[in-house]
């Protein structure tokens, strides 16, 4: 999944460079982010979940929610908002899908439950066909009845990529025919006869094993749209059909949003969302430094305030200090990794070097982040709480994911016989922190006995650049957040040829191929092998090293209740919070 | 029948003359550069700002002597983590946290741990070493265009103006905005570089955007000096125009030209400053407006983080200004006491 917004997302990353992670010396720190191991990165499954939801205990109606943050909303039309903050509202309060995350406070962290599906789908032996029913007596805001034959129009339009070339790509990844069909767009006449409509019932082919269809399942781009009142997609984007239990009111794009009651949204069909909150007021692109000011003075309005962007460093301090009791802080989707060009470094050694060599946690204070908070150490690569990680923990390069040792690294360019070898990466120089994070590196670098080659570029061209596999560097930086809680989400993105975010070129047949064979395998029996599978791929190749894992520390104002981590998209349990009259 | 008086008898007679005023007040031409200066010297503004001048001047000179001389050196010279508290990211030492002390007696960074001090003294030999070159880069540019404009006639004229009133009308920020990302993509590969294409660049957008406001009043003085007796004799005799232009007209202008030089000095600083908080400055050496920009989200904390620069600033400024209003006041004939 993408971050909240392109420019945060490219600063962000710049920073990773250095800001891996580091480890907070203090163990309660990290410990905090263990408490909620079980549901962390919403683990558990539960089908059997019925409308309505459960009413929260104590909660009231009314009031107006307050929301402000600094990254854009980038776009809300279904089948292309990929990014965290924009997928998260939508699916949370405005369309509904297939599936759902609901907070479920007895494991401390999200479950999958049905939504317009009656269930989570039926599949059948292979994985490469899945049955949902969809419930009846759901309506659009403006009355009609949601059918299965909407889901088909949505389908065909998460298929077109291009006229959404910033969706998320799984349909045309794993539907019948996604690769050739153009999508609902591009191709008006064509049709993927990747579905089959019966009744009520919708029926979803695959080119190749999809175990986790339940999962794409509750993302935007699975959500029902009426063919007839979507033909302009441009229109359409600017006020979505809700099906949920709030509706479009005021929209301007990236900048504003105004949220109020759907009077069609009927909480007897929905298992998981609530309502308690009149309207939603999201106020967008503000500045970071004033809004957490607003939200810690806690006067007014600002007490039915919330922000879903993590407390700058100082407002951090400043927050515990005065109200800990209003910062919601746990761990989101995001891991952090150092990818060596593994054309330019061929040596595993070398990697093993730069593991060493690597500034944990200084790069990680000069990037800003809050050590043990929003960046803390991690050794594997599927990270807790999601299905397929590694058990016992393993640590390939030996240092904690943290640790700094710059003779260790001296001695094993030694053996290579590299000493001195050039280490070229990308940096934004009109980006602060990224320029902060480059000093660093390149001390450490030096120290580690490598000659460091930082490449100047502009926030602008950042992502870009790093996105280009022949950029004169030869390590990138980045993060992957995930976009569901099963290993497929991760490993086969990070090392599989040619796939989205493998950073470090790295391309094994063996190992494509091991991948391949995982995904049609029955999901227990894959969750266990993928184990195997990632041991492997790091103690043979080292193709990446892990460098942290992300964290949320959000704010809200006195009068807020039910404001969780939705460990999922890294925000907040939209879904359950209301306002103290 | 005499002969007309010669230029010698003439000359014969003026002595005459003045031996025979018997003990006359002794007479002295005092240049208008003496005149200016006499001036300044009781005039207590500019005293007290041409001291604060010439400190910033000595600290600009000898950063690297004082830096070494508190002991604190410039850019990250140690492992962040062993100078900053892992949870707030602020100085195991001095403030915000902690007491003062002599090791960094501004404290240090919060993130990068960089000392302050050192980070402040190199920021001022950068404004200074920016604000002099552009300034001296501008006054020439502006003299040289503004005599030629001034003293050719016709089409050299036009052409000057034309680019005069070109450049003038050219938004300033908009140019350096966008340089500034065709710099980092040509020079980026080379942090060594990228710092002195920065640095010249920087320079030069300054000087390109401020030679015109001399070049006019240059152009202005010349229109009507260029008229007078004794450019008419000049050039009457033969002179060369190079040198009715350098030592006729120019000696002529020197006080509009310090004036400018004095005044403009400030504005540099301000604008380097100013382009430095806006990202587009200089980013591989210490510059204050990067500092205020780091500064800004820990004021409340943190004030001492982000007065040290902005401080620097204002006093900087404010005596570059004050000296060249003195300046100019010293200089302006009308203001003769």
């Amino acid at each position: 999944m993408k971050w909240k917004k392109p420019m945060a997302a490219v600063g962000t990353l710049a920073l990773l460079s250095a800001a891996a992670c580091g480890g907070s010396d203090s163990s309660s720190d990290t410990d905090e982010g263990d408490q909620t191991t079980v549901g962390e990165a919403g683990l558990a499954q539960d089908p059997n979940v019925e409308p309505p939801a459960a009413p929260i205990e104590g909660a009231q109606s009314g009031g107006t929610v307050t929301v402000l943050s600094a990254a854009g909303l980038n776009t809300m039309m279904p089948p292309e908002a990929y990014y965290t903050n924009t997928g998260s509202i939508l699916t949370s309060l405005v369309t509904r899908e297939l599936t759902q995350y609901r907070y479920n406070a007895d494991i401390g962290g999200m479950e999958l439950v049905p939504d317009l599906a009656t269930d989570l789908g039926q599949h059948n032996e292979d994985f490469t066909e899945w049955t949902f029913t969809i419930r009846d007596g759901v309506r659009y805001e403006d009355g009609t009845e949601v059918t299965a034959e909407d889901f088909g129009t949505a389908i065909d339009m998460s298929m077109d990529r291009k006229q959404f070339p910033d969706g998320a790509e799984y349909s045309n990844e794993y539907f019948l025919n996604g690769q050739t069909y153009k999508g609902r767009y591009t191709d008006p006449q064509g049709s993927c006869d990747c579905y089959e409509i019966d009744g009520n019932t919708i029926t979803i082919k695959m080119e190749r094993p999809f175990p986790s269809m339940n999962y794409w399942g509750s993302f935007p781009a699975m959500s029902p749209i009426p063919a007839d009142k979507s033909e302009d997609p441009d229109e359409y984007a600017l006020h979505p059909l809700s099906t949920g239990p709030y509706m479009f009111d005021q929209y301007e794009p990236e900048t504003s949003l105004t949220l109020v009651k759907n009077p069609e949204w009927d909480p007897n069909t929905d298992p998981a969302r609530h309502q308690y909150v009149d309207q939603w007021d999201m106020k967008l692109l503000e500045d970071s430094s004033a809004l957490d000011q607003v939200i810690i003075e806690d006067q007014g309005d600002a007490q039915t305030t919330l922000t879903y962007d993590n407390l700058l460093l100082p407002d951090y301090q400043k927050a515990q200090a005065q109200a800990p009791e209003r910062v919601v802080a746990g761990p989101d989707p995001c891991q952090f990794y150092v990818f060596p060009d593994v054309r330019k470094i061929t040596d595993p050694k070398v990697r093993e070097a730069m593991a060493w060599g690597y500034p944990y946690k200084d790069a990680w204070l000069a990037g800003g982040e809050i050590v043990g908070v929003t960046r803390s150490p991690e050794t594997q690569i599927v990270p807790k709480g999601v299905t397929g990680r590694v058990t016992p923990p393993y640590d390939v390069y030996g240092n904690g994911g943290q640790e700094t040792d710059p003779d260790k690294a001296q001695e094993l360019l030694k053996e290579a016989g590299k000493l001195g070898m050039e280490l070229k990466f990308l940096y934004a120089s009109d980006d602060p922190p990224s320029v902060d994070v480059k000093d660093v590196l390149v001390r450490a670098w030096k120290e580690a006995g490598f000659t460091p080659k930082p490449v100047a570029t502009t926030v602008a061209e950042f992502s870009t650049l790093r996105a280009d596999p022949n950029t004169d560097i030869n390590y990138r930086t980045g993060g992957w957040c995930l976009d569901w809680p099963v290993w497929d989400s991760w490993l086969p993105p990070l090392f599989q040829t040619d796939q989205y975010a493998n950073y470090s070129y790295f391309s094994n047949k063996q190992v494509d191929q091991q991948l391949r064979q995982l995904q049609s395998e029955p999901p227990a029996q894959a969750a266990e092998d993928a184990q195997d599978v990632e041991k492997e791929i790091m103690e043979k190749y080292k193709p990446v090293i892990p460098v942290g894992k992300g964290g949320v520390a959000m704010m809200h104002g006195s009068r807020i209740n039910g404001m969780e981590v939705d460990s999922v998209y890294g925000l907040l349990t939209w879904k359950d919070v209301w306002i103290s009259q | 029948m005499t002969l007309p008086p010669t230029a010698a008898d003439e000359a014969l007679r003026h002595a005459d003359e003045v031996s025979a005023a018997p003990e006359a007040v002794k007479i002295h031409g005092r240049s208008p550069m003496q005149i200016a200066f006499e001036r300044l010297r009781h005039d207590w503004v500019a005293v007290i700002s041409s001291v604060i001048v010439l400190f910033f001047i000595v600290i600009a000179l000898f950063a690297p002597l004082i830096a070494n001389a508190f002991g604190v050196e410039e850019g990250i010279v140690e492992n962040p983590s062993d100078v900053l508290e892992l949870d707030t990211g602020y100085g195991l030492e001095g403030p915000p946290n902690h007491g003062f002390t002599w090791d960094h007696p501004l404290g240090v960074a919060p993130s990068t741990g960089k000392d302050n001090l050192a980070e402040w003294l190199f920021g001022a030999r950068t404004s200074l070493e920016v604000a002099f070159v552009s300034a001296i880069g501008a006054t020439s540019l502006g003299i040289v265009f503004g005599l030629l404009a001034g003293f050719s006639r016709g089409w050299l004229d036009r052409i000057i103006s034309f680019f005069l009133d070109l450049f003038l009308s050219f938004p300033f920020i908009l140019g350096a905005l966008s340089l500034a990302p065709i710099l980092i993509n040509r020079f980026g590969s080379d942090a060594a570089k990228l710092d002195q294409a920065q640095f010249y660049s920087l320079i030069l957008i300054l000087v390109f955007f401020s030679w015109m406001y001399l070049a006019r009043l240059i152009r202005g003085e010349v229109l009507s000096l260029r008229e007078r007796e004794f450019i008419q004799a000049a050039r009457v005799i033969g002179v060369p125009t190079r040198r009715i232009l350098f030592k006729e007209l120019l000696p002529n202008m020197i006080a509009p030209i310090v004036v400018s030089f004095s005044l403009g000095l400030p504005a540099f600083v301000a604008a380097e400053a100013g382009l430095a908080f806006l990202g587009i400055g200089l980013t591989e050496r210490p510059s204050w407006g990067q500092t205020i920009l780091d500064a800004i989200p820990h004021f409340e904390v943190y004030p001492l983080f982000l007065w040290a620069p902005v401080i620097g600033i204002m006093v900087l400024v404010v005596a570059l200004n004050l000296l060249g209003d003195s300046l100019r006041d010293a200089f302006d004939p009308k203001t003769r006491r």
